[in-house]
């Protein structure tokens, strides 16, 4: 009955969001709005406008789920939407967004490279420029019950060998390493770190595929060997996802385990873990055997980067360096917990209260940091190795012969797409589009 | 067919009457084949605009003849077709006769068992999948308990295993829509033939065979139509239980298509496999409707 009246708001707030005064200027700002995380841009946008009188900067909701985002990125610039004009982008888009022209380069604004973590400039780097800033990092981290195992261990072989010794005494965890091993991202992000580990890696400098190296194949026997051989991860690690490695370490089920940063506040709580206070994160180590392998930790997070088709370059640019500036990052780590892209931070005590770790730890940890392949056609790539490795884990193939296999095909996704030449030469200039009424229809 | 010249102005207005239906189907209908057809004879890669949008006629189509993952989904297709809809016949045609009995509380039963078949598919999957989990999936503690197993089994890491709970949930969800079709048919027979047929001294089983399988028949071609082409396109079921892994041993072409065309976003090789799927559940279509056509005729 009171329908007038309530839809009167509404009906104002339409008109008031139509009717921008023509002097403003209005941005877009689309990144993760949920929870407390939507709370904080908020707030962070808010104090962006009172500074910036003259702009204006709305909210566009996007979905949280990273693949959804990215699908319905591309359909937009495909269509060359100027909004949003800030994109959040995973940190394997970037090559992808900067060689088809959707995200501007950043150098021509002298952003402060530098104060970052080298790993996450380089994973915003395509053909010799800038085309994102890192917003916040994600590492992969190695967890370790600390009852059971006091101190850190110094090789991925000692890991195994204390998984083992400690399942099998009475009463132990029953699994002794559990990690993400379903066929999707998260099976390469964990592939990337015994790669490190083992001195091998998915694309060199030069561009060349060498995932089917000795090396690589030792990495990929490796954590095959830790299924069937040592068996210290169970088999069911190869249908999990990041929340079944948490359920089980959390519920005391897990001598180690491999993941991400965010575990660490709900296992620190003691009404809902039962390793509250018992457990320790450090970066993954390296193998004892391998002489060129380093210790290695899969680099993601989110970046931001301009829209090309948006008519405020500038204005947008202030906004992510608004963002991406030392005390918002801070702010951003107390409110959410998320690790800060610049190291100076990590010498800032106020950054020791808000993430739940060792600041030592955390920058070792990101120091060690690896981008995955910083390629256009990553997904793709990615997609090949999901297959061929979980191929290999499930025993539908031998190691070698699954790597070849995904080296073979993702060589002839690099020749069918062009991109040999560049990545060739990473320095090149990006490339051009041939006909580029194409797709603009 | 009539000739126009003779029956001018009636035709005439039947043609207009028509059109705006005509029209409405080549817009739904044809109109996007048409598009979907001429986006699969270009290169276009909506994530890689500087390869632009080349006409590069049948190339698409001679890649996915080369691609052993797509003859591989092919081959899963058209496994998990045969096999998840002969289960379902047969399950649904003794729910079927069972249902058609008189008895007490039939409405009821009636309605019961189309409970699965009103569940959607994904939270029909999900707890499919919960229930195949490898800790705390109730199967494993089942087959534990039973002495079947000594400790959990992992069923989705190998492709044989992967499988069980695939069909068993297409099944499980789909019987109760083929034993309501059947159902239908079974209606439809004249009660006199079996009371002639008793009285001639014919055993149940005599029956089954010489009057209701027969006569059952247009329904059972209808059924097999539905589910075919069901069972062509599965993709939502697989996409939730298993991904189309292990590995892509349980990949159905549907979602190697969903991949190609909206994960990676390759529009054209897409728009080829997804006319390629088109031709195959047509022509299927076709070889049914002509089927159950002749044998509607011979039916008399």
């Amino acid at each position: 009955m009171n329908l007038r009246a309530s839809l009167a708001p509404l009906a104002f707030c339409l008109a008031c969001s139509r009717a921008a005064p023509s002097n403003e200027t209005v941005l877009t700002f689309s990144g993760s709005a949920l929870g407390a995380e939507g709370t904080l841009v908020a707030k962070q946008l808010k104090r962006f406008m009172q500074l910036n009188p003259g702009i204006r900067v709305e909210l566009q909701r996007t979905p949280d789920d990273a693949s959804q985002r990215h699908q319905l990125y591309v359909q937009w610039l495909n269509a060359r939407v100027g909004n949003p004009s800030i994109l959040q982008l995973d940190v394997v888009w970037t090559p992808e967004f900067a060689a088809a022209g959707w995200v501007l380069p950043l150098d021509r604004y002298e952003p402060e490279k530098s104060k970052f973590f080298p790993a996450t400039i380089t994973a915003n780097t395509w053909a010799g420029q800038l085309y994102a800033l890192p917003w916040f990092a994600d590492v992969g981290l190695l967890y370790r019950r600390t009852d059971l195992v006091p101190n850190e261990p110094s090789s991925l072989e000692e890991v195994v060998a204390d998984a083992k010794r400690e399942t099998t005494k009475r009463g132990g965890p029953r699994y002794g390493i559990v990690f993400q091993g379903a066929r999707y991202e998260g099976l390469i992000t964990g592939f990337v770190e015994y790669l490190g580990a083992f001195g091998a890696r998915i694309i060199d400098d030069s561009g060349e595929v060498v995932v089917n190296r000795p090396e690589a194949v030792r990495a990929l026997e490796f954590m095959r060997d830790e299924l069937y051989g040592s068996k210290v991860a169970p088999l069911e690690v190869l249908t999990w996802h990041e929340e079944e490695a948490r359920f089980a370490f959390q519920n005391g089920n897990a001598v180690f385990m491999r993941n991400w940063p965010y575990p660490v506040a709900a296992m620190s709580d003691t009404a809902q873990s039962k390793v509250a206070g018992k457990f320790a994160v450090s970066p993954i180590p390296k193998s004892a055997t391998a002489p060129n392998g380093h210790s290695t930790a899969a680099l993601g997070g989110a970046q931001l980067a301009i829209n090309a088709y948006t008519d405020h370059p500038e204005a947008a640019y202030k906004l992510i360096a608004y963002l991406t500036a030392p005390e918002q990052m801070l702010e951003r780590a107390q409110a959410v917990g998320q690790y800060p892209t610049r190291f100076g931070l990590y010498d800032d005590p106020r950054l020791a209260g808000a993430i739940s770790i060792p600041l030592e730890s955390a920058r070792r940890a990101i120091e060690s940091a690896t981008p995955r392949p910083v390629t256009p056609i990553y997904t793709e790539l990615s997609e090949i190795l999901q297959i061929e490795l979980h191929r290999a884990l499930v025993r539908q193939a031998e190691p070698k012969e699954a790597l070849d296999a995904a080296a073979a095909r993702i060589n002839a996704v690099i020749d069918r797409t062009g991109m040999r030449k560049l990545m060739r030469a990473r320095f090149a200039p990006p490339p051009q589009a041939p006909d580029t009424n194409g797709h603009g229809e | 067919m009539r000739r126009v010249s003779r029956l001018g102005s009636e035709a005439r207005l039947g043609w207009t009457l028509v059109a705006p239906a005509l029209a409405v189907i080549a817009l739904i209908a044809i109109f996007p084949l048409g598009w979907t057809f001429w986006e699969s004879l270009h290169l276009h890669e909506l994530r890689m605009p500087w390869l632009g949008k080349p006409f590069i006629g049948l190339a698409n189509y001679v890649e996915i003849a080369k691609d052993p993952r797509f003859w591989a989904a092919l081959g899963h297709t058209a496994f998990f077709t045969v096999v998840s809809i002969s289960l379902e016949l047969l399950i649904g045609l003794f729910l079927a006769l069972a249902m058609n009995r008189v008895f007490r509380g039939r409405g009821f039963v009636r309605a019961a068992v189309l409970v699965p078949w009103a569940i959607p598919t994904v939270v029909a999957a999900l707890l499919w999948r919960f229930i195949f989990e490898s800790q705390g999936g109730i199967v494993n503690a089942l087959m534990i308990k039973a002495g079947f197993l000594d400790q959990p089994m992992v069923w989705f890491i190998e492709a044989s295993t992967a499988w069980v709970p695939v069909i068993l949930a297409d099944v499980w969800k789909t019987t109760p829509f083929v034993a309501l079709l059947l159902l239908a048919g079974l209606q439809n027979i004249d009660l006199s033939l079996y009371e002639a047929a008793a009285v001639d001294g014919a055993n149940a089983w005599w029956q089954l065979r010489h009057i209701t399988l027969p006569l059952l028949k247009p329904a059972i071609l209808v059924t097999l139509i539905f589910r075919t082409l069901d069972g062509f396109r599965v993709f939502d079921l697989i996409y939730v239980l298993t991904g189309g892994g292990p590995g892509t041993s349980t990949e159905p072409v549907a979602l190697y298509t969903f991949n190609a065309l909206l994960q990676n976003l390759r529009f054209g090789y897409g728009s080829a496999l997804s006319v390629v799927i088109f031709v195959i559940t047509f022509a299927l279509a076709m070889f049914y409707v002509r089927g159950l056509g002749v044998r509607l005729g011979g039916e008399e």
